[in-house]
């Protein structure tokens, strides 16, 4: 496992981290999910960023209580997660799976989830945590019928009708439209603000670098990096690219980019132009005025490996 | 509290609001036609009325096939689509214990699965006995089937929660075990909860052996069933404390 790029986020020794993974792991027979991995977060937003199949969800099923970990300790608020129902009181879930009640409407669903919470005020609980999703117009709808936004937003304001400390979201985004997405994105910024903590899980880069102050990078069940995102951002970035350029006259193009301090490696292939930098923004501002100078026009140019998961990979090989 | 009026009302929606209570409904009403198509057939005449009614109608068609049939559909569906569908994450990600949300969904499987039984129960019994003497013969067939409701409800609902083939294996238990093995092998009685509720109705009712001689001696019927709830309820409480998603969803 590599070291985290800067320290999780700090706790106050006084009291216990909101959220504690110590040497978790976590197998299915021979199948290793979560390879002893240690954090702790407070207060605020965290991305839990990975392929898929990398063990998001298995780590929030573990955080929800929901798995209990083949080693190591879960603890939430300072208490056990495995084995433990009185933790609900002050944790909301929100699962992946878009699966409600079909034959509840939007209100009767959150409804009954303050009413299992033995909320006092139940109604109006329901009512201000409907509100928060703005779902006022579709709540007496019976959500069988709901789109998968809709599932998605009802599903968090079940989630959020009890107040809890902390909120755990299996890729929450998934289905919302952008309109939606950016005001849940408020609403959790909101929630954060107010001293939540938030764990949410995505595959997509650009939803947790919206959303997320911290971000824990999990690439085949082992952390690969943990820490502030830009940090993170800026390793992914300056990671060493290739790419594949078709120029007017590839081997005149190539004489000079070899010069330029981004550029470490160039070589010719065929038609193409295969150029390495360490500096990808670095890189991209240079090529155009090389080119320009070298009077040689260029008729492609594209990245060669900018799948999430070959991003992914440079972590784990860091 | 041990049963959360919450859960109670969620569950009663999701079973009963289904086509699944028309189904049942339907089904238990076969027993009935048995016992109209008997007594039109004037085969209380040449047969003893109330041999037919305890042995065939009763013990083998509503305490054999509706109940135990009954209280499968009603004891697996009632947590086990939740598994199925991915709601049980709602009601497991409250502050509920185990138990109640046990005790909960068994309070309903067993009173639909009652329901279902005595409508089954009383039109048969009576239709087939109408004008002989009853000697206490339907309603102790429908309080031994209550008790026999709440052991199969308890069986199948720890079933449901134990493994995703809950149906299969309640249905291998009903046909094959009860209905063949303990059919050929005297000593695997024990093991019957249909054996139990016969029992138990041997108990209740006041005929000679010639119409009514149950496998079980009531009082052995009785403590067995007792031991079969308690254990049954004791593993599903155990099982759901341990549930792990996607273990059977």
């Amino acid at each position: 496992m590599t070291e985290p790029i800067a320290p999780p986020i700090a706790t106050e020794p006084t009291a216990p981290a909101a959220i504690e993974f110590d040497h978790v792991s976590r197998w299915y027979g021979n199948i290793v999910a979560v390879n002893d991995i240690s954090f702790s977060l407070n207060a605020g937003i965290t991305g839990l960023l990975g392929p898929n199949g990398a063990g998001k969800s298995t780590m929030l099923h573990m955080l929800a209580g929901f798995l209990q970990p083949s080693s190591g300790n879960v603890r939430v608020l300072g208490q056990p997660a495995w084995g433990n129902p009185e933790m609900y009181r002050r944790v909301g879930l929100v699962p992946e799976r878009e699966s409600v009640y079909p034959f509840l409407t939007g209100y009767e669903f959150v409804l009954d989830s303050a009413r299992l919470h033995h909320l006092a005020n139940a109604e109006e609980a329901t009512m201000k945590a409907i509100r928060m999703v703005e779902l006022e117009d579709a709540m007496g709808r019976a959500s069988g019928g709901y789109s998968k936004g809709m599932k998605q937003r009802i599903k968090i304001a079940a989630a959020l009708v009890h107040e809890p400390d902390v909120l755990l979201l299996d890729e929450p985004f998934n289905g919302a439209d952008p309109r939606q997405r950016l005001h849940l994105m408020d609403l959790l910024r909101e929630m954060a603000a107010n001293g939540r903590t938030i764990v949410f899980s995505s595959h997509i880069l650009e939803e947790v670098e919206r959303l997320a102050e911290d971000v824990l990078v999990i690439v085949s069940g082992r952390l690969a990096a943990s820490g502030d995102f830009r940090e993170i951002r800026k390793l992914m970035t300056d990671r060493p690219h290739t790419f594949v350029v078709r120029a007017s006259d590839n081997r005149k193009l190539a004489a000079d980019l070899v010069s330029d301090p981004s550029v470490y490696g160039v070589e010719l292939q065929g038609n193409d132009l295969q150029v390495r930098t360490s500096e990808f923004a670095a890189f991209t501002r240079a090529v155009a005025g090389v080119a320009r100078r070298a009077d040689v026009s260029i008729f492609e140019i594209r990245p060669t490996d900018e799948s999430l998961e070959s991003v992914f990979s440079y972590l784990v090989k860091r | 509290m041990m049963i959360d009026s919450t859960i109670v009302r969620l569950t009663m929606r999701q079973l009963l609001g289904q086509k699944r209570t028309i189904l049942m409904l339907a089904f238990a009403l076969i027993p009935v036609l048995v016992a109209l198509l008997y007594r039109l057939n004037g085969d209380h005449v040449r047969h003893d009325p109330q041999e037919w009614t305890a042995t065939v109608a009763l013990a083998r068609l509503v305490v054999g096939l509706v109940l135990p049939f009954t209280a499968l559909v009603f004891g697996t569906a009632a947590l086990g689509t939740e598994f199925e569908d991915g709601t049980a994450v709602y009601l497991l990600s409250k502050p509920i214990p185990r138990s109640t949300i046990v005790l909960s969904k068994l309070l309903v499987a067993w009173g639909a699965t009652v329901v279902v039984v005595l409508v089954s129960t009383f039109p048969t019994g009576f239709l087939a006995l109408s004008g002989e003497p009853q000697d206490g013969i339907v309603v102790a067939f429908a309080i031994a089937a209550v008790f026999g409701a709440l052991i199969y409800c308890a069986a199948f609902l720890w079933l449901s929660i134990a493994t995703s083939r809950a149906l299969i294996a309640g249905l291998l238990y009903v046909f094959i075990w009860e209905g063949v093995v303990v059919n050929l092998f005297k000593g695997v009685r024990l093991f019957s909860v249909r054996q139990y509720t016969l029992g138990i109705a041997g108990e209740l009712m006041s005929v000679p052996k010639r119409v009514f001689d149950p496998r079980l001696q009531g009082p052995t019927a009785i403590v067995l069933a007792c031991l079969v709830t308690g254990v049954a309820i004791w593993l599903a409480f155990r099982s759901l404390k341990r549930w792990e998603i996607g273990e059977t969803s």
